[in-house]
Parts: structure tokens; C-alpha cells; sequence
């Protein structure tokens, strides 16, 4: 039973992202400008524009090219980069590496930064100090990710001049060279994701206190630490693994807007990039890559709440 | 829903006011917050210390002073006159391009979930795939798509946000309309032969007002969020016109020298934003309270 309806949902997943290609290869067909044009100049010649397009493929029709890219894509090889002339794989490959150790530095920073205020302002929902912190709460979600990070960089860069104004990083990059690049994009990207999480995971937390088990608990003497961990954060995990999937979808676009900031060589400035220079394969790839990373998360995510939810379990 | 007579001896303005009064509190302060904004929005259109576009106006990437409150940007141009001129632009584009999602998600969303079968069934599955592409990307690949000549057309940003808005709208409007095509009166419709269009303007939509209302301005939040990070990303409009986003971005490597350019525009979004969020709370707990956000 649990089986079937998992399969289900990751054959949702999968039509989902077959959806997705679609769109992306139809919204890229109708970028503007010949590619050929894009990539000879304009004073190209006829007979060399022509030559190109076989070369490229473009003198089939556009359901051939997509199926062609989708077969490609299938076995792993992404196409090549029109502005580079590099396969897109090895152009991508480093640079996801990069945000991929930015992202989990973000995650991981955000776990104590949304799970500890929102336990602090559960324990006692309308207290002064739960009142102060929604507050300040509602004022940050006033400020966008690139607002966050100039006034962060005013704050570490200007104010108090400690940590460097862009996060350059090299493959001659030191441990410590890392450390210091990633800590502003990093706690930037964390402060963002933990906003909005940490308004919903004190709404949840609240709504497990009140549950008889854990009313049961305290009465037996419990001690109120042991309470929220071991029978109060266990019953909100549901909702939490639902909000980790929201967050990795939010955290694909901070990427972007906080390694334009910090000129942060990574995923998200090569998809602006191509995006810039209608870089057709490489917009396609990015595209892609961003939508199966948000795909798998909120599959998994759900998921996972099946698992866990034996309501949902006994239901279909 | 109940109607209250009001006498004839009270004003209308004096019906305003208590009207007003009854709101919740954060509702009302984010109407003040929004009503200064229009009001430097108009002011700005209208008249600016220096003109918005006026080249060295002072000594370049100097910071505050009498003259210039929000310092000099890097071409001397005045930081605080930019910032009242870029009022009604972003303000334009959030408003038009959140009616826009708004109207056409919820067109769409109604109509799902009134018709149903397959109709319903290809739409939710495109609306999904375009609910998997990060909101920012799907913004940002609209734009190229549409092409340089009107990248920086301000009515083309606010088009984008609105296609960036309208699946997820369309969710929302779905899931409200579920609620209420079962009912009755939408049966009665049906079988009076009448219109899949009229029965949604007629019949659906004033019960879905509710939550429709929230998400429009929930939506109008976000707008100048996302108009923002298209010009910081240099896919909104394009300088000499102003927009807080690209100035934030204009003026990045200003920081080290005169902060307060980057502060001003950034005092600008996040106040829009607040109020905005502010009105949206007040709004949600208004309509709960008047049992107005379950469809009925």
C-alpha cells in the first residue's frame, strides 16, 4: 500500500520534470535572435550560417531537436555550451560543486538559527520575549535576500572591517580562504531560509505542545528539555521535512541573487551568465538541473511525511 | 453576511472613519505605510530635489549632507531623487503585474475546478512543472525570452511577474473553487445551461472572495520583492531609469565609501514591503474574524 502510493508520487515527479523540459526548451526556442547569428556575428555569410545550422542541428525541426536533447540529456551529456564551445557538463560540474558547498553550509547554519528561536518562542507562546521575536521576525521578512546582503556587507565589511566584500574562491583557494568567503553568502542564505521557517515551525510546535502526549509527559514530572525533544520535535518532523523542500527551492534562488552579490563563482552566476548571453544549452541545462533539485526535494519531502504519517499510510 | 443600517444623519466621511476604525490595527498601519508611499510615488512624478537622471549634481559617491540626504551615486546623480522617481515605477509594475497574475490565475483556477476531467488534469500538470522552476529562473528566462528590445519595458517586467504569479494563484483559486462547485446554487447554474464563464463570475467567484483576497495581497508583497531582484540581476529596467533593486546593485560598489546610496533605496523596498505585509496580516485576521477566508 505505502509502496504503491510512493510510486505514485515519484512517477508524478518524473512526469513533472518531463513537463518542465517542455517548457524550458519551448521558452529558449523563442529566445530571440537566429543562434547562428548570435554566435558568427551579423556580417556572417549565408553559405557559413547555413553550414552552421546543420552542424547545429537546427535545420530539423524543433520536435527533432527536443527529442534529440531529451535523448542526450537521458544519457548524461547536457549539450555544449554555445558562448565557450566547452560541454556543458564540464563547464557546470565545478560550479555546482561550489553552491553545492555554500548550500549546505547555509543549511546546516540554519537549522540552530530557525529551530532555537522557534522552541524558545513555543515554550511560551504570547510571552514577552515571543512577542519581541515575532516582531523582529515580521520586520526581517521585509527585507529581501539582496537588501539582507548590503546591509550585512555594511555591517562586516564597512562597520566592523573583518570579513572580505566579495567571496572569490580559486581551485588555489586555501581551507581558510574557503572559511572566510563563505561565511557572509553562507549566513546571508541562512538568515533568509530560517525567516520564513521559523513562523511555521513555531505554529507547528505549538500545536504538538498542546497534544495530550506531550501534556501526559510534562505531568509525569518530565523535564521540560527532555519533553521538547524527545516527544515534542519528533511529532513536528512532518511539516519540518515539508519546509526543508520549501527552503531548498528558496535557496536555489538566494544562490543566485547572493553569488551576484559576493561574486561567488558558482552555479547561479553561470545560469545569469547564460542567460545573458542566450547561451540556448546551457540555459536549458541550468534550468533543468534547478527544477530536478527542487523536484527531488519536495518528492522526498513527501515522502517522507508518508512514512511518517500513519494516517496517510492507512489511507488509499 | 449582515447588513448594518447606517442612519442618514452620519456623514459619509465620518462612516469612513469608523469603518476604518474597526480594522485590525496592523491593518490600519500598513494603509498609513502604504498611503505615504503613493503619496512620495505622486510627489515624485511630479517633482523631485534634482532630476532624476541629472548627471553630476554634486562630487560623485559623496554621502549624506543638507543638499543630498541620500548621498550622490557614483555619477553624481542625487540618491534621494532617484529614489522618489523610482516610487512610481515599482509601484506601477507591482500593481499591474499582480492584477494581472491574479486575474488570470484565478480565471484559470476557477475554471479547473469547475470543468474538471481533462481540462483540469493538463492544466494542473503544466502549472506544476512551472511551479518546479524557482520563481526567480522561470522571471528571469521569461525576460531573455522576450528579448532586449523591451527587456527594460517596465509594462513587460510587470507581465512577467504576473506569468511568475498566475500558477501559483491559479493553486490557490483552484483549491477554493473545489469548495464551492459542489454546492447547490453552482448545480442550479449548471443546469439552468448556463456558461462555464458566467457560472464563474456569477456563482463561484463572490464565495471564493475570501482567500482570493489574502493571496492578492500576499502577491502584491512579493511583486516588488521579485521586480527587485530582476533589476538587481540586471534583467529589470535599465538605468537611467531608476528602479530600488538595480540602484541597490548600481550603487554595490559604492559601499565601502558612502553606504547611505545603498541605504536609501533599500529603506524605500523594505518599508513598501513591510507595510504591504503589514496590510496583508491585518487583512487575513479581518476576513477570519468576519469568517470570510473558508469559501462558504
Amino acid at each position: 500500500m505505502v509502496g504503491k502510493l510512493i510510486l505514485t508520487r515519484i512517477l508524478y515527479a518524473v512526469l513533472t520534470l518531463l513537463a518542465v523540459s517542455v517548457v524550458v526548451f519551448a521558452a529558449v526556442e523563442i529566445l530571440p535572435g537566429d543562434i547562428t547569428t548570435r554566435i558568427l556575428g551579423r556580417s556572417a555569410t549565408p553559405e557559413a550560417v547555413a553550414v552552421l545550422r546543420k552542424q547545429l542541428g537546427y535545420d530539423q525541426p524543433a520536435v527533432m531537436r527536443y527529442a534529440n536533447w531529451l535523448g542526450g540529456v537521458l544519457q548524461g551529456d547536457l549539450g555544449t555550451s554555445l558562448s565557450s564551445q566547452r560541454s556543458v557538463n564540464e563547464v557546470i560540474g565545478p560550479r555546482l560543486a561550489n553552491t553545492a558547498i555554500l548550500a549546505l553550509c547555509a543549511f546546516v547554519l540554519s537549522v540552530p538559527l530557525s529551530l532555537l528561536p522557534a522552541a524558545a518562542q513555543a515554550l511560551k507562546p504570547g510571552s514577552l520575549l515571543d512577542t519581541i521575536a515575532s516582531a523582529i521576525n515580521f520586520v526581517l521578512l521585509a527585507i529581501p535576500d539582496y537588501l539582507l546582503a548590503s546591509i550585512m556587507l555594511i555591517l562586516f565589511v564597512v562597520v566592523i572591517p573583518v570579513l572580505p566584500s566579495t567571496s572569490l574562491v580559486t581551485d588555489a583557494s586555501g581551507f581558510w580562504d574557503w572559511v572566510r568567503a563563505l561565511i557572509l553568502p553562507s549566513v546571508v542564505l541562512a538568515i533568509s531560509i530560517s525567516i520564513y521557517a521559523i513562523r511555521l515551525l513555531r505554529d507547528g510546535l505549538i500545536d504538538v505542545l498542546s497534544r495530550d502526549y506531550v501534556r501526559m509527559a510534562e505531568l509525569k514530572g518530565m523535564p521540560l528539555r527532555v519533553v521538547l525533544w524527545r516527544h515534542a520535535f519528533p511529532n513536528a518532523i512532518g511539516p519540518t521535512l515539508n519546509i526543508t523542500a520549501l527552503n531548498i527551492s528558496y535557496l536555489i534562488g538566494g544562490v543566485i541573487i547572493v553569488e551576484r552579490v559576493f561574486s561567488f563563482p558558482g552555479f547561479g552566476s553561470v545560469m545569469v551568465g547564460a542567460l545573458q548571453a542566450g547561451d540556448a544549452p546551457l540555459i536549458e541545462a541550468t534550468v533543468l538541473i534547478a527544477a530536478l533539485i527542487y523536484i527531488t526535494a519536495n518528492t522526498l519531502a513527501d515522502i517522507g511525511s508518508i512514512l511518517t504519517n500513519p494516517k496517510l499510510r492507512s489511507a488509499q | 453576511m449582515t447588513v448594518t443600517a447606517v442612519s442618514p444623519a452620519i456623514s459619509a466621511p465620518a462612516r469612513l472613519w469608523s469603518g476604518f476604525r474597526s480594522l485590525p490595527l496592523a491593518m490600519r498601519c500598513g494603509m498609513a505605510i502604504l498611503a505615504l508611499h503613493v503619496f512620495v510615488a505622486m510627489l515624485g512624478l511630479l517633482w523631485t530635489p534634482y532630476p532624476y537622471d541629472a548627471i553630476g549634481t554634486g562630487v560623485g559617491a559623496t554621502g549624506m549632507s543638507w543638499q543630498h540626504p541620500f548621498g550622490l551615486d557614483q555619477l553624481g546623480r542625487d540618491v534621494l531623487s532617484r529614489v522618489m522617481y523610482a516610487s512610481h515605477i515599482v509601484l506601477y509594475m507591482g500593481l499591474l503585474g499582480t492584477l494581472f497574475g491574479m486575474f488570470f490565475g484565478t480565471i484559470l483556477g476557477l475554471l479547473s475546478a469547475l470543468i474538471g476531467g481533462w481540462f483540469d488534469a493538463i492544466l494542473q500538470r503544466f502549472f506544476e512543472a512551472m511551479i518546479s522552476i524557482p520563481f526567480l529562473i522561470l522571471g528571469l528566462i521569461a525576460i531573455s525570452a522576450a528579448g532586449p528590445r523591451l527587456a527594460s519595458n517596465p509594462t513587460l517586467i510587470a507581465l512577467v511577474v504576473g506569468i511568475v504569479f498566475l500558477p501559483r494563484v491559479a493553486r490557490i483559486a483552484r483549491a477554493a473553487g473545489l469548495q464551492v462547485v459542489t454546492r447547490d446554487y453552482v448545480t442550479a447554474a449548471r443546469l439552468r445551461g448556463e456558461s462555464y464563464p458566467a457560472i464563474v463570475l456569477q456563482e463561484v467567484l463572490p464565495n471564493c472572495a475570501g482567500p482570493l483576497l489574502v493571496e492578492l495581497a500576499l502577491r502584491a508583497g512579493y511583486a516588488p520583492v521579485l521586480i527587485g531582484s530582476f533589476g538587481f540581476l540586471g534583467f529589470g529596467v535599465r538605468a537611467p531609469m531608476p528602479e530600488w533593486g538595480l540602484m541597490l546593485s548600481e550603487n554595490r560598489d559604492l559601499i565601502m565609501i558612502t553606504p547611505i546610496t545603498t541605504i536609501g533605496p533599500g529603506l524605500a523596498l523594505a518599508t513598501l514591503v513591510f507595510g504591504l505585509n503589514l496590510f496583508t496580516d491585518g487583512l487575513a485576521r479581518y476576513l477570519d474574524r468576519a469568517g470570510l477566508t473558508t469559501a462558504r
